[in-house]
């Protein structure tokens, strides 16, 4: 079975490259045939020339740099030539009065009367955003022609400093689209949200697309960001549906800088932070300690007469650098570009850092007279990071080591008197995080490698197809080791562990695409017709040895553990794999260039589904009217740009579906004894849904894009609601039968509705100085619809499900609502008490609990920014400020650190002793605080360098950002910037790593 | 020009042609056994089987429920009886350790939400799951009856745990049909099946003890699982089984049981080879049924460690203990000062630094001193032994328990004299005197906790005896209805058809 599929698979991949040999083959035959009509410059022409004038001059750029490939052409002819390497050209043209057009991608075009000309021509950029092309998935469109809700953001646009993922390029960028930093471990990912949260079980993440490749969130963090060109956000379904399986969460689609043809560039660009602790939280020093000890009767024993400031022993100022080589060249026909990058970080907290290197290259060549245009994409990465324990603590609080910091009494030693790291027996599991900083090993390194190669070939007047293979790679090994030393009960009980965990991931994707272009009379048609093959497997392996007899040889050599004191799960592996196939076809259709008209339809098929259920269709159409082209239009000054959009379409949601549930399947679960032996054991392993189906998402969106005031004055308002169906989710079932408490399944829905506002003003715009206003505001509202119903007959009561501290799924509410009991006081023993709802003499905990009360949500229900960007002359200036809010965040680790009781084993708030209470056996709105903020997240400086006259060098920027310099929030942890992904534990705080301030310079410097 | 065309055509149906062949999204599984396939065969059946054992032991967490299992680990089945007896309970530290959830067992204040009550539930019916399974596949297969006779008995043994603990609850047999096909019987009912089942399959169980049965239902645990049926029938159905739980009994007893010999021996912890009873591998003689435990291989002992104060433990074993579990003053008190079964009880100063007091002033609010409470060492840590527990095999059924419960039935059934020599024969083991008179119940109702303290069985003997409601020194009378455990609340929700026991109904 498992044989024949793969030799099915391999039969994909070879019959699809023989078709690519036969396209050649036959393309190749008339294209022999075709050759001299199809020449559209060049000299072949001058044959026809009776009467000639030559002129020639050299096309320079805004900043007085030859361009290279610019179209020259005399107006109204075929007669053109294009510039050589150094913008030089020549042309001969039929008269004096001939007019000579030069045009330039991102360039105004420009328009000279031969006879007029002087021999320099600089082109103009083309700043009018209109005019963009927009990437809009298996193809690219004109800024003016898109009809789906598409958010674009340019190289020159995005955000600037120490940029260590792509994700920071954009935030606050795009209205409706939410990148979430929680904290700043090294090596930590940025999340990111679209419109919201639309599924339950995971698949938030929005598909990422890189100059084709498709992955998931974690394949934007092995490009490097420097080398990234533009960025492109499918928001809505009726962009998105041509993604049909991966599409629902959005898609980012990330083009790479390319070379442009017919020059040559080296560049490098550096930058290097200093990162700082802006915020942390105010504790008691030794002597309040002890006196509020000594209050509520701690004995002496408990304290050990130190003065310790664990937090600042366990942090240190950390820094980030990056450096990024770039060159490039090539000529008409082939160009390539090629970049190594690197980016350095070494956190705040001791012993956390993170090194990450990416080499890629990006080569283009073009064959058979230009038909065929091969590209070639080769990236690898490599990402060395030593991190810190991301969960440990005493028996009674787990968090990150950092946080664990907070709760050491600071009248505890370091070190003990033998010069071993302190330990207290009398405390239930006490850890002395600064001794497992210092001694434990975690170290990851991940390999990452992907290549693309692309054909395009021009068929036959308009149609082309297109052959498309990418292969991705990536292999993670995590190396850990905790010994005795370290302190920790766990590494004491096992007399130190270590443990080796390799995981790999092998992603191939095959596409094939037909395209035709036609235009007739007034009608543009281009249409797509795609077929598509992926496979994603994924393996992995742990093995974990105790008992080292000293600790030299950490993680390295497992062998040497104990032998004799295996256990069940020292040694596991897994492998599994989902294949997807899709068939899509679009149509884009203009009428006029006025009415535009996107339809499209996509056929998927995914393994993870039942096997009745695998395939699911994702159909999308939109419209279009660009109501500034109308003739009724022609005479008003007010609009340069007016457009209406409406849309509507279906996605689907499988990639948050783990494989293999819906079937009934054995697996180990460690050993029983039968037989007078340690045997095995085999549980069946889940409830089994062979009925799983295609979690589907409609979207209905509606848009308008305008430019007024000469185009000073731009903006974006979009208005969306989507409800996301046969919602996957793991629903209660009743045990009995059930031998489990929840089963995958397609029952409940969930709707979103948002409205976004994108807006731009130039309030300045002169040929030296411009200072521009940009913002942008979204405002969501999410709604659980439905979580009950049944699967084949069976009733399911799926309620109040908990989502995170106190917060909950509960129908009719968004999704992690707060249900929580209401703080009223304490009672003569100062334990807290809450408010008894229903009066019954009973605080009831359950999730269902009369007692509880419904407080808020702890998904913001508004992202805004500002961006402001001033330019004068050669030096620039903008900044970021970014925020949300309508959320609540339950602080527990507040209330963690606020019981007196726990004094005697644990340092407390300052805050605490005002509070005053004891003891409580409930977690109630106490700690239930606002999330709104407002954070200065940018503000960079930067002055450019122009170099014409100097050798070698070209141009040099230097800048200086701050990040993080200003947070403005009523929040009393460290930083309310959590975890929003929205899967299962959000809205809460359980302590964080470090949100960090920084002060970066950088350096960006081109050579001639 | 025709050419061309002729090319666009052939392209498309070499497209269409591709795209039709490469449309296979069959999942591949390389990693897990298709459960038709893997219990389809008798290999399968026996591993079924051995499957349901695995439910057994205790642990944290197993197959990501927690609290599963009947002893050994924490908040599970253990715990919900252990501590709403006399015999144990985890206070409230003052200075913050330890929740609340175990005082309110304690104090009968338990709640519908509480996890422990959720835990046992979950296992119990996890159980269950696993035991039906067991039995339809033997039965598919046409195993060896022996063995289908043990999946069908250990499935009794898990709806009798049920009905003590919850009395009327769902039940079902096959696992093939839907909730709402499952009614929730009566205690009578399923008490009922329960004899049905046993009195049916139990002699058709193997007699060998030991070996290869060590851990497993042989002919003698069936026996003594039906004696404990029949010795709480009156409880589960209003009417006594007294001279049945006697017959039950002396068929154990044919098993060639005798008491474990209680030799003193100053190397031993706990200077006596009665304590072998709660070692590693639990002596054949005496120990009926017994659950097999290898630290962090296979369950695990957590209960004299989590009775111990951090440097106590520390002290003896090189690893802290958990300061937990105390015995209330009132039990640890009854027992006479030359009894061996006192040896266990810790009280006073101790290595480390440490002085446990016999009062306890509060268990949940403001809580008990760190050092307040008796402590309990009688499962003593056998390796391999660290903070997370140790290795001690804890006995489920044990001769002396059938000694006194054939005392129990005679004494019951008017015939105290015949009670006498089995209290006597547990009495002189642990170094007393015989009694002077006949045995009254509440002699036996006495020997039954100090002989079978932390075993288990307490609460069950308390509500039988009729002192489970009584007063003690942490709450005052507990009304009737907690002599069952409420549904847990998690269950009502997921399946509204469940009726709530009485007095837990909102």
């Amino acid at each position: 079975m498992r044989k024949k599929l793969l030799i099915k698979n391999r039969h994909c991949l070879v019959k699809a490259i023989h078709a690519i040999l036969l396209l050649f083959f036959v393309t190749s035959m008339h294209a022999k045939s075709d050759t001299t009509s199809r020449k559209m410059y060049g000299f072949e022409s001058s044959n026809f020339i009776i009467q000639q004038l030559t002129i020639s001059g050299k096309i320079i750029d805004e900043n007085g740099m030859p361009l290279p490939g610019a179209n020259i052409i005399e107006k109204g002819t075929t007669n053109g030539v294009v510039s050589d390497y150094s913008g030089d050209f020549s042309i001969s043209v039929s008269s004096s009065t001939s007019v000579i057009v030069i045009s330039y991608l991102g360039y105004k075009n420009t328009e000279i009367e031969a006879g007029k000309h002087s021999g320099v021509i600089q082109l103009e950029l083309d700043a009018a955003t209109l005019d963009e092309i927009v990437l809009i998935g298996y193809g690219s469109s004109k800024r003016k022609d898109v009809t789906g809700a598409v958010s674009s953001i340019a190289d020159g646009d995005m955000n600037q400093g120490a940029i260590t993922n792509p994700l920071q390029l954009i935030s606050g960028k795009a209205s409706g689209v939410v990148v979430t930093q929680t904290g700043n471990e090294p090596g930590a990912t940025p999340s990111v949200r679209i419109r919201g949260i639309s599924s339950l079980i995971g698949g938030n993440d929005p598909l990422v697309v890189v100059d084709g490749i498709q992955g998931n969130l974690d394949l934007l963090n092995q490009i490097p960001p420097s080398e990234i060109a533009s960025m492109d956000i499918l928001k809505d379904a009726s962009a998105t549906a041509v993604y049909g399986s991966r599409g629902a969460a959005g898609v980012i689609i990330v083009s790479t800088k390319k070379n442009k043809a017919g020059s040559s560039s080296l560049e490098y660009v550096v930058s290097s932070s200093l990162d700082f602790i802006p915020k942390k939280l105010d504790m008691l020093d030794a002597n309040q300690w002890w006196t509020e000890a000594q209050r509520v009767g701690v004995p002496a024993s408990a304290n050990h007469g130190s003065n310790t400031d664990w937090y600042d022993i366990l942090t240190n100022s950390g820094s980030t650098q990056t450096h990024a080589l770039s060159f490039g060249g090539g000529t008409d026909k082939f160009n390539y570009r090629g970049s190594i990058s690197a980016i350095l970080q070494d956190g705040v907290v001791i012993n956390s850092n993170n090194q990450k290197y990416i080499g890629r290259i990006i080569a283009t060549q073009k064959a058979l007279d230009d038909r065929l245009t091969l590209t070639y994409n080769l990236n690898s990465g490599i990402v060395e990071n030593t991190g810190t324990v991301q969960s440990i603590g005493r028996a009674s609080f787990t968090s990150n080591l950092i946080t664990n910091a907070y709760m050491m009494r600071p009248t505890d030693p370091v070190f003990d008197v033998d010069g071993s790291y302190f330990n207290d027996p009398n405390v239930f599991q006490y850890l002395n995080p600064y001794a497992v900083a210092q001694t434990v090993v975690n170290e990851a390194q991940e390999d990452n490698l992907f290549g693309s190669l692309k054909a395009d070939l021009d068929v036959y007047k308009g149609l082309s197809v297109g052959w498309f293979g990418s292969w991705r790679k990536t292999n993670y090994t995590n190396g850990f080791f905790l010994p005795v030393e370290s302190t920790s009960a766990n590494a004491i009980d096992q007399n130190g562990f270590a443990n080796i965990n390799n995981s790999s991931q092998n992603e191939k994707l095959m596409n094939i695409s037909l395209s035709y272009k036609k235009v007739f009379g007034d009608h543009n048609i281009n249409a797509l017709a795609l077929y598509e093959w992926q496979n994603q497997t994924y393996q992995g392996n742990f093995a974990q040895t105790r008992g080292f007899i000293n600790d030299i040889t950490t993680y390295n050599a497992l062998q040497l553990g104990d032998l004799s004191s295996v256990r069940p799960g020292d040694i596991t592996s897994y492998k599994n794999d989902r294949t997807l196939i899709s068939f899509l076809g679009r149509v884009n259709y203009s009428f006029k260039d006025r009415y535009l008209l996107t339809v499209s339809m996509r056929r998927d098929g995914a393994s993870v589904f039942g096997v009745n259920h695998k395939w699911g269709n994702f159909p999308s159409a939109s419209v279009a009217w660009q109501i500034d082209q109308e003739p009724f239009m022609r005479n008003q000054k007010v609009f340069n740009e007016l457009k209406i959009r409406g849309g509507y379409g279906v996605t689907g949601n499988q990639q948050g579906l783990y494989p293999q549930n819906s079937l009934s399947l054995v697996g180990g679960s460690g050993v029983t004894y039968f037989g007078g032996q340690q045997i095995t054991n085999f549980n069946v392993i889940q409830n089994a849904n062979a009925d799983l189906r295609w979690e589907t998402k409609k979207q209905t969106n509606i848009g308008l894009d305008f430019a007024l005031l000469k185009g000073r004055l731009r903006g974006t308002i979009d208005a969306y609601t989507a409800t996301t169906d046969n919602l996957l989710f793991d629903y209660t079932v009743p045990q009995p039968p059930f031998p489990y408490s929840t089963i995958k399944a397609n029952v409940g829905s969930i709707v979103n509705e948002g409205l976004e506002v994108s807006l731009g003003y130039d309030v300045i715009s002169r040929e030296d100085m411009t200072l521009t206003l940009a913002g942008n505001a979204a405002f969501l509202r999410n709604e659980v619809l439905k979580l009950s119903g049944s699967i084949n007959g069976v009733p399911l009561n799926t309620n109040y499900v908990p989502w995170g501290p106190n917060s909950y799924l509960i129908e009719g509410q968004p999704i992690g609502t707060f249900n929580i009991l209401h703080h009223t006081g304490k009672d003569n023993s100062n334990s807290e008490t809450v408010q008894d709802v229903n009066g019954d003499g009973v605080i009831d905990q359950g999730n269902q609990s009369p007692d509880r009360l419904l407080q808020g949500s702890a998904l913001p229900t508004y992202t805004y920014a500002f961006n402001p960007t001033f330019q004068y002359k050669n030096f620039d200036v903008s900044m970021l400020w970014r925020g949300s809010g309508g959320n609540k965040i339950y602080n527990g680790l507040r209330s963690s650190l606020s019981y007196l009781e726990n004094i005697g084993r644990s340092n407390v708030l300052e805050s605490a002793v005002n509070l005053g209470i004891e003891t409580s056996q409930y977690g109630s709105d106490l700690w239930l605080e606002k999330g709104d903020f407002l954070r200065l997240e940018n503000l960079t400086a930067g002055y450019t360098l122009n170099f014409n006259d100097i050798k070698f060098l070209d141009t040099m920027r230097i800048s200086i950002t701050g990040n993080n310099l200003l947070l403005i929030t009523d929040y009393t942890g460290i930083d309310p910037e959590l975890n929003f992904s929205g899967g299962n534990g959000f809205g809460g705080d359980n302590g964080i790593y470090p949100r960090t301030r920084s002060i970066v310079i950088g350096l960006d410097v081109k050579l001639k | 020009m025709k050419m061309k065309r002729k090319n666009i055509v052939l392209i498309g149906c070499l497209s269409i042609l591709l795209m039709a062949a490469c449309t296979n999204v069959d999942e591949v599984v390389y990693d897990r056994y298709p459960a038709e396939d893997f219990y389809g065969t008798p290999e399968g059946a026996d591993i079924a089987l051995a499957s349901v054992y695995a439910e057994i032991p205790g642990e944290f967490v197993r197959n990501n429920a927690s609290g599963v299992g009947y002893a050994g680990a924490d908040n599970g089945w253990y715990d919900m009886n252990c501590m709403a007896s006399d015999e144990q309970v985890i206070p409230h530290r003052n200075t913050g350790d330890w929740q609340q959830d175990f005082a309110r067992l304690h104090k009968h204040e338990w709640l519908p939400t509480d996890f422990i009550i959720n835990n046992t539930w979950n296992w119990l019916y996890k159980s269950i799951f696993n035991a039906n399974l067991a039995v339809s596949l033997l039965e598919d297969s046409r195993a060896d009856e022996a063995k289908i006779a043990e999946a069908r008995v250990l499935r009794a043994f898990f709806y009798y745990l049920l009905i003590d603990d919850f009395g009327d609850v769902p039940f079902y047999t096959e696992n093939t049909i839907t909730v709402d096909q499952i009614p929730q019987a009566s205690r009578k009912e399923v008490f009922d099946f329960i004899v049905k089942e046993l009195t049916e399959n139990v002699e058709l169980l193997s007699g060998t003890k030991g070996g290869n049965f060590y851990g497993r239902f042989n002919k003698w645990a069936g026996y003594m699982l039906l004696a404990k049926v029949y010795l709480n029938a009156e409880v589960y159905t209003g009417e006594a089984k007294w001279a049945e739980c006697l017959e039950a009994c002396l068929k154990v007893s044919e098993g060639g049981f005798n008491l474990h010999p209680a030799i003193t021996d100053a190397n031993l912890p706990l200077g006596n080879t009665y304590y072998e009873l709660f070692g590693d591998v639990l002596p054949d003689d005496e120990t009926i049924l017994a659950i097999y435990a290898t630290l962090d291989v296979l369950s695990r002992n957590i209960y004299t460690n989590r009775s111990l104060a951090g440097s106590h433990a520390q002290a003896l074993f090189g690893y802290s203990g958990w300061n937990g579990t105390i015995v209330p003053k009132d039990f640890y008190l009854k027992y006479d000062d030359n009894d061996i079964r006192k040896q266990q009880y810790l009280v006073g100063e101790q290595p480390g630094g440490v002085n446990y007091t016999l009062d306890v002033q509060s268990i949940d609010s403001p809580g008990a001193a760190p050092q307040a409470g008796v402590r309990n060492i009688k499962f003593y840590p056998v390796t391999p032994r660290t903070g997370g527990g140790a290795s001690n095999d804890f006995p489920i059924y044990r001769y002396a328990d059938a000694l006194l419960m054939m005392a129990e039935c005679h004494v019951r059934l008017g015939n105290s004299a015949a009670a006498k020599p089995f209290v006597d024969a547990i009495r002189e083991r642990a170094g007393l005197a015989a009694l002077t008179t006949n045995p009254t119940l509440e002699d036996i109702y006495n020997e039954r906790g100090f002989e079978l303290n932390w075993e288990g069985h307490r609460r069950q003997d308390m509500i039988r005896f009729g002192t489970f409601l009584e007063p003690n020194e942490f709450r005052g009378a507990s009304s009737d209805y907690r002599k069952i455990f409420p549904i847990p609340t998690s269950a009502l929700d997921a399946n509204p058809g469940l009726q709530q026991n009485p007095g837990y109904e909102n």
